[in-house]
């Protein structure tokens, strides 16, 4: 019976003519699924000496060059990977809802970086350890510009990246000189039906507070916080006048542009006469027009009469970065996006213009348009700035988009 | 009593069947929304949301003009649209279940081919057909003949890209109840002297009913909350619900007031929704006499 039974067993697992027990299946099944498993953990898998360190940071899209990122990777041996946001306040939001812990870096403009620092987002930026910013413009850099300096402080709060202005770009065979080289040009009703804005609320109420305060006369007078005119800071009676200037302004416009390739669509086409942007557009039209490839004739107000939009932008390092590795890789991977042909790179790829001094390993055509002769136009122009009240001027923009 | 609560095998195996269902939407629908409800009744204050409950934001949603405004813009528009595309859409789904034969599913599928791309794609899309520049208006001009201002960054724009989005739902949803509708009733109705017309208005209409209740649904909620399509094709003028609340949590930053804004949009969906299934008779809509296998 036993012996059945036995013969039973190995038959029905097969091991009887193999000489294979169950117990050395299992054995070899158990050794197996171990080899298997280990070898499946292999990427994930490395001693400590070989781990890569990973650098994240939160910037505008079109500043994830791959290129310099692949260059960066290998020359550190790291990783590097990237979020992306459309506007300052977008960041700052992140930031706040927990992002000092996913990103280690972060961009920012204007006063931005300043806001960071004071809230505890962000830590302070080791100048000695970026030795490239020396061949920055002294216009992006204190005593020149502040902004990268804590507000009552020493600590530097950001390194300078790119700049620019959020002037005007115009079709000069449309509209004069004198027409076109005033935040009046976008409200005036002469070009009805051929001007445009983005759909940016913040420069829209701004541009428009500068304007209303000029005209006011309040742009020069004492503000009520004692500092200088800002005018993303405006009173209750500056934002009406905001207001009604904006909705104004409505029938006017062709539309608002969320895209640069709408806008750069409706000036090739002759639709859009005028509109501010900064100036990437003016750029890429004026190029053709030099190769011959298009006869439109456009210029790019920097600075209007009344006053204009600028903006520095900037990296930092958030408050999330506590290792001393990993600060120390934040520093390399500014140091190296400061790097002149990492500058150059940019101004020719992306369009835009360096706080570096390259001008010796650029066409004239790009010093001329990316203003590089014009650095100093930094210190006249308001800086991209948080709306005072981000809730009065939500209101405000509501009530313009209902009219 | 404790035998009326004991629970079969099969009332056990029902409950696990719709566990999933369940806990999705208690995951991704019920935690979500009383997490808005929540931060409607706080406050935000520079971009920061403070515990501080109170009604302002509902008082500011249903007592100023300017969102007043903005919700009655997007209740026209999305009726609008839902009625387009109900017209658009029966003679189509119509055409394909009783006479699309083997042919059917592809004729189906060919209405959502617009969906095997991206929204914004479809959006970008339509802004090349219908913008100043856009294809009609550089044939116009080219014929010598003045552009359609009509659809260029104008609420007009925006609901014909809606309608072309928000389409294939509703022809889906009609083909479908058409499918399980049984033609011969209206062979029927036509022996007994109705009209094509009446028996289309007596028959087919009433016992469709629900597929298209079901059809305006899926048209009227997603157009209500429209809001990339209003920002692409609208222009200065037609910003909407959608665009407006979006605004909150992205560049404002007042979610206060954003959070307020989205139970407000779930509440005219839920209150539309209800509406429209009022009006369903379940005595007559979904049975058409077709048994399965005829």
């Amino acid at each position: 019976m036993s012996e059945s039974k036995k013969q039973c067993h190995c038959n029905r697992d097969g091991s009887a003519g193999t000489g294979l027990t169950r117990r050395t299946i299992l054995k070899k099944g158990a050794l197996g699924a171990a080899v298997l498993a280990t070898a499946s953990m292999g990427p994930w898998v490395r001693t400590s000496q070989a781990a890569r360190l990973e650098l994240r940071w939160l910037g505008w899209e079109h500043y994830n060059v791959k290129k310099l990122t692949s260059e960066f990777e290998k020359k550190y041996n790291c990783k590097v990977s990237a979020g992306f946001f459309d506007g300052n306040s977008e960041c700052y939001n992140k930031l706040r809802a927990g992002g000092v812990k996913d990103f280690d870096l972060f961009m920012a403009d204007g006063f931005w970086p300043r806001l960071y620092f004071k809230q505890g987002l962000s830590q302070a930026t080791d100048y000695t350890k970026l030795p490239n910013i020396k061949g920055c413009f002294p216009s992006f850099l204190p005593p020149n510009y502040m902004l990268l300096q804590e507000e009552n402080g020493t600590s530097m709060v950001a390194a300078p990246n790119c700049w620019g202005g959020y002037g005007f770009s115009y079709n000069k065979d449309k509209i004069a000189r004198e027409d076109a080289e005033t935040i009046n040009c976008l409200f005036n009703p002469k070009f009805k039906g051929h001007l445009s804005t983005s759909a940016r609320f913040e420069e829209n109420i701004a541009l428009a507070g500068i304007l209303a305060c000029y005209r006011m006369g309040t742009i020069n007078k004492p503000r009520p916080d004692g500092k200088p005119f800002n005018p993303y800071v405006l009173t209750d009676q500056e934002l009406e006048e905001c207001k009604k200037l904006l909705i104004r302004q409505k029938p006017l416009l062709v539309t608002r542009w969320n895209d640069e390739d709408t806008l750069e669509r409706l000036f090739r086409a002759q639709v859009v006469w005028a509109s501010p942007e900064w100036s990437g557009i003016y750029r890429r039209i004026e190029f053709d027009r030099l190769d011959g490839k298009s006869k439109l004739n456009f210029a790019h107000c920097l600075k209007p009469r009344e006053g204009g939009l600028g903006w520095v932008d900037t990296w930092g390092i958030t408050a999330g970065v506590k290792d001393s590795e990993k600060l120390e890789l934040c520093h390399k991977w500014i140091n190296f996006r400061l790097k002149k042909e990492n500058m150059v790179y940019v101004a020719k790829e992306i369009g835009w213009a360096p706080t570096v001094d390259v001008r010796d390993m650029l066409p004239e055509r790009y010093v001329r348009t990316l203003f590089l002769n014009q650095t100093d136009a930094i210190k006249d122009l308001y800086q991209f700035d948080a709306p005072s009240s981000p809730e009065k001027w939500e209101r405000v923009w509501s009530e313009v988009e209902a009219a | 009593m404790a035998a009326q609560l004991r629970l079969t095998r099969r009332d056990l195996k029902a409950m696990a069947l719709s566990l999933p269902g369940a806990l999705f939407l208690l995951f991704f629908l019920f935690l979500p929304l009383v997490t808005i409800v929540i931060y409607s009744f706080w406050r935000s204050e520079n971009y920061t949301m403070i515990a501080d409950w109170n009604l302002d934001n509902y008082i500011t949603l249903l007592t100023t003009r300017t969102y007043l405004t903005f919700i009655f813009r997007s209740l026209v528009m999305s009726l609008s649209v839902s009625f387009i595309c109900l017209v658009y859409s029966w003679p189509v789904a119509y055409f394909i279940a009783r006479y699309g034969g083997r042919y059917r599913l592809i004729l189906v599928l060919l209405t959502a081919a617009p969906f095997f791309t991206g929204i914004i794609l479809r959006v970008t899309a339509m802004q090349q057909i219908l913008g100043p520049i856009g294809v009609l208006n550089m044939f116009l001009t080219n014929m010598g003949l003045a552009p359609l201002k009509l659809l260029m960054y104008t609420n007009y724009a925006t609901a014909l890209g809606l309608v072309y989005l928000w389409i294939p739902f509703m022809v889906l949803a009609i083909y479908l109840s058409l499918l399980t509708f049984d033609f011969k009733l209206l062979d029927a109705a036509m022996i007994n002297g109705a009209g094509p017309l009446r028996a289309f208005i007596e028959v087919t209409w009433p016992l469709n009913w629900i597929g298209t209740c079901i059809g305006l649904a899926l048209v009227f909620i997603p157009t209500f909350a429209a809001t990339i399509t209003p920002k692409f094709l609208g222009g200065v003028n037609g910003a909407l619900y959608g665009n407006i609340l979006a605004h909150q949590f992205g560049a404002t930053g007042t979610w206060a007031l954003g959070s307020a804004m989205g139970v407000v949009l779930f509440a005219i969906s839920s209150l539309f929704v209800y509406i429209i299934f009022k009006t369903v008779n379940l005595n007559r809509a979904g049975y058409t006499g077709k048994l399965d296998g005829e």
